[in-house]
């Protein structure tokens, strides 16, 4: 592990220090630990190289130097009334917009508009080489040339050092509530999930928690507008339906990763459809100390555990379902878990963006 | 891969060409289904823009996936360059053949291969119809949001290959918003999946990158959408303006006030003259422009947002306003503007589309020099856009039978991509580079990163079989053609966005 952290100020130290450094990994402020180590790798964190540097609430965009916290992002955004509707994660946590692009991740908010890669625009990047890459553009509709922004969303470094981007952001919709809904069985609950998924009461997320069996949804527009929704909903669920009195604390713990009671060594994300949703709740099951969520109406699960082994038993289920998780919590041998094919068409794709193999390949294994 | 070519497959054509036979590809299809006979030909030898035609030396029509991997696999082996077709709207020239390449028409591969109501998910080859998607999943209370106008003919692999845009983009975004994995077969023959069932992933996001590559990388087989709960309510006005600069303020207020409308869209005069002349879509008299908005969501959310909507389109100055007082009523209005493109088929012989972007704040200033330029040149251009996304479309009208108008017409369209490009914008917000915009390509985007898109070119197709001749700045110059619209847009069957 490396001892040190090199800092760049600016554009042309981040250039020499990658001219000087055989393996570099571009880090920001390493909220997501298992991504941003790397035994052989000089670590280069972005936390030099920050500031907003275009915000323009009329056109729904704003440029960013990539060590920018998401939190700074927000806080100005808000003043404005706008936000970054995918609900970042680990924000409290201190995460950067680079780190968050990195990383791919985007949280319970991403059911209503998409998630983080529906919202970037534009990165500036250093491939391996050193060269100055501009892909993508700073305005909201563009369709010109290859859309290297959205390659870049969960390349976790490896690709290019990303050091600017701009992103599309949404007027805020208003007052966020949030109604908890008790379920009778797993079954009941997929059920009721899919069915408020599909409604029109237009939610703004859609969440479940096995372990309780219940259900959280999230309301937010005008309180006129959630009340009469609300009303909508306790009549379809009847008396499952209670609105959560902190719902925000809700959410925040959902985006930090810090659900739980217990203080979890290790958090994983892995993209679920149905069955795999279905698969890991039988398998957390009674085992009290995993805790699982699910986002996104079934789209995302977050897992949280105690062990190496718990990890070598989740892989497992992964590989089954031939579906790839991620680490994004713990100190580990292993970033990928479950089935991560190495096809020749990514080799070829990190050797066209890293020609001189100046990143930490793709596959840890 | 090896490169499987012996001397005997070599033969000489008239045209002084090496080319290789055609007998290997020929054996994966059945004759009815390998077309060479000028005619059958002909058919395929223009596209969406009309302006440009190549003769294709042979068209296969594959069924299954199978038989479009052994086609891409033939062509990667002989280096034979190929494009895949869905229905050839292409706007940018896109679907345009090679001269003297394959064209892989994918018509056939058209099945909708499962529905999920609970996941929200489609899974369809590349060449179902868009509108099919919706039709095929409104028993369900679902549909695609992606809505170019040529929805009721164009395909999703092409809709996937370009990015496809529509008048609902500002609230949902682009096709590539709504695609969430993808099965294909990549121009070295390579069969990947990228993505899968579910809109997250974990690693770089290739579906990400596949969508909007303009058929470069390769074919989608099997493409996995994402689908939206049907909006319980739609609220659509229409309202008209003495000036265009009052249109675009209105959009800046309605933008300024939280609203987040499905649709935001401006026609000028000579478009709504046109739209008129049409489809008599009742647009208010003597407007200088008129303003759609379109507000969607549960019925409580609108009826609140309606309010809000009402209270500041007051103030904008207009003189006239229709609200939809039904579906069919919506319909009516959102006819003339989709109608728009091919109406100004009455209003001129030829006409070229552009698909500029500018930051949103600088569209008043867009027009204006839009304007300016229209006098200076003598060529008159009338302007339909997606206002909420700074995407214009002007329109530039010629007559191909005249000497160099044409050339004239590019001229003016060629300073129009610059002004957007000079304003911070883009050459294209929807339609792609394609043929027509290819050379403007590097006034976009710097040396730097023009470099690194060839490099991720080559990665996925190291002959440059797939598609050449797109996108990038070539040599392949495809013959010009006489002007006119588009078959199916004459028969009002498709229009252009």
């Amino acid at each position: 592990m490396n001892e040190t952290t090199a800092t760049p100020g600016n554009l042309e130290e981040l250039r020499s220090l990658l001219r000087s450094e055989s393996l570099v990994l571009p880090v920001g402020n390493q909220t997501k630990q298992p991504l941003a180590s790397d035994d052989r790798a000089q670590l280069v964190s972005l936390r030099g190289m920050t500031g907003i540097l275009e915000y323009e609430p009329s056109e729904f965009t704003f440029t960013a130097l990539a060590g920018t916290t998401v939190l700074e992002v927000s806080e100005t955004l808000q003043q404005r009334q706008q936000y970054l509707p995918f609900d970042p994660m680990l924000v409290q946590a201190g995460a950067t917009i680079g780190g968050a692009v990195g990383s791919g991740l985007s949280g319970p908010g991403r059911f209503r508009y998409g998630g983080l890669r529906d919202f970037l625009l534009g990165v500036k990047f250093l491939s391996g080489d050193g060269e100055v890459i501009n892909s993508g553009g700073k305005v909201v509709k563009n369709a010109a040339g290859f859309d290297i922004p959205k390659l870049l969303v969960g390349s976790m470094g490896r690709l290019g050092v990303m050091v600017e981007m701009t992103f599309k952001v949404f007027p805020m919709p208003g007052r966020q509530q949030t109604l908890a809904v008790e379920c009778g069985s797993m079954q009941d609950a997929m059920k009721r999930m899919a069915a408020a998924a599909a409604s029109h009461w237009e939610l703004d997320a859609v969440d479940y928690r096995p372990g309780a069996n219940t259900l959280f949804l999230r309301l937010a527009g005008p309180d006129k507008v959630n009340q009469m929704v609300i009303r909508k909903i306790m009549e379809r669920w009847g008396s499952d339906v209670t609105e959560l009195p902190d719902g925000d604390a809700f959410w925040r713990a959902v985006k930090e990763l810090d659900w739980s009671d217990k203080t979890r060594a290790f958090a994983a994300k892995i993209p679920t459809h149905r069955r795999v949703v279905e698969a890991l709740a039988d398998w957390v099951g009674k085992r009290s100390h995993i805790d699982l969520h699910v986002s996104a109406a079934g789209a995302v699960a977050w897992l949280l555990c105690d062990t190496q082994s718990d990890l070598d038993d989740l892989d497992r289920i992964l590989l089954k379902h031939e579906v790839a998780g991620l680490l994004v919590r713990g100190e580990s041998t292993r970033l990928g878990i479950g089935c991560w094919p190495r096809t020749e068409i990514s080799v070829a794709v990190k050797h066209a963006m890293d020609p001189v193999s100046k990143f930490p390949h793709l596959f840890s294994t | 891969m090896k490169r499987v070519m012996r001397f005997a497959d070599w033969v000489e054509l008239s045209t002084g060409f090496m080319v290789t036979s055609l007998d290997g590809l020929a054996s994966i299809f059945p004759k009815s289904r390998f077309v060479r006979d000028a005619a059958n030909r002909a058919a395929f030898e223009s596209d969406g823009l009309t302006a440009f035609r190549a003769k294709p030396r042979a068209v296969v029509i594959p069924e299954t996936a199978d038989e479009v991997i052994a086609a891409v696999r033939w062509c990667h082996e002989q280096s034979v360059p190929f494009v895949a077709r869905g229905s050839g709207t292409s706007l940018s020239g896109g679907s345009l053949p090679v001269a003297d390449g394959i064209v892989i028409a994918l018509n056939r591969m058209n099945r909708i291969l499962e529905i999920d109501p609970d996941e929200r998910i489609a899974v369809v080859e590349p060449g179902v119809v868009n509108q099919h998607v919706s039709d095929a999943t409104a028993q369900h209370g679902l549909y695609y949001a992606p809505d170019p106008s040529s929805q009721s003919v164009c395909t999703i692999g092409g809709n996937v290959a370009f990015n496809s845009g529509g008048a609902h983009c500002l609230k949902y975004g682009m096709t590539s918003n709504h695609v969430v994995g993808c099965k294909a077969v990549l121009a070295t023959g390579e069969v990947v999946t990228m993505g899968g069932r579910s809109v997250e992933t974990v690693g770089p996001d290739y579906t990400g990158l596949f969508c909007g590559s303009e058929g470069l990388f390769g074919i989608g087989l099997e493409i996995t959408l994402r689908l939206l709960p049907k909006p319980e309510m739609f609220h659509t006005v229409l309202v008209g303006y003495r000036s265009l600069q009052a249109a675009g303020d209105a959009v800046s207020a309605v933008i300024d006030s939280g609203l987040l409308p499905g649709a935001l869209e401006i026609m000028d005069a000579l478009a709504i003259e046109a739209a008129e002349a049409a489809v008599a879509c009742g647009y208010p008299p003597g407007a200088a422009a008129v303003l759609i908005v379109e507000l969607e969501g549960p019925a409580e959310k609108i009826e609140y947002e309606r309010q809000q909507l009402e209270t500041i389109l007051a103030k904008t100055g207009h003189f006239a306003e229709r609200v939809a007082v039904d579906e069919a009523d919506r319909l009516s209005i959102w006819r003339g503007r989709k109608s728009a493109f091919s109406a100004v088929g009455r209003l001129s012989p030829d006409f070229l589309v552009q698909d500029g972007v500018v930051p949103r704040k600088r569209l008043g200033e867009a027009l204006v020099r839009i304007e300016q330029l229209s006098k200076e040149s003598g060529i008159r251009v009338a302007n339909v856009f997606h206002a909420g996304d700074g995407n214009l479309h002007p329109l530039i009208m010629f007559d191909g039978k005249q000497d160099g108008a044409l050339e004239r017409a590019e001229e003016l369209a060629a300073k129009l991509l610059r002004l957007c490009i000079e304003m911070g914008g883009s050459i294209t917000g929807e339609h792609g580079v394609g043929v027509e915009k290819r050379d403007f390509l590097p006034e976009m985007f710097d040396a730097s990163t023009m470099a690194m898109m060839e490099r991720l070119r080559l990665a996925f197709d190291p002959r440059l079989v797939a598609n050449p001749g797109k996108m990038f700045p070539g040599t392949e110059a495809p013959t010009l053609s006489q002007n006119g619209l588009h078959p199916l847009e004459k028969a009002g069957v498709i229009s252009r966005e």
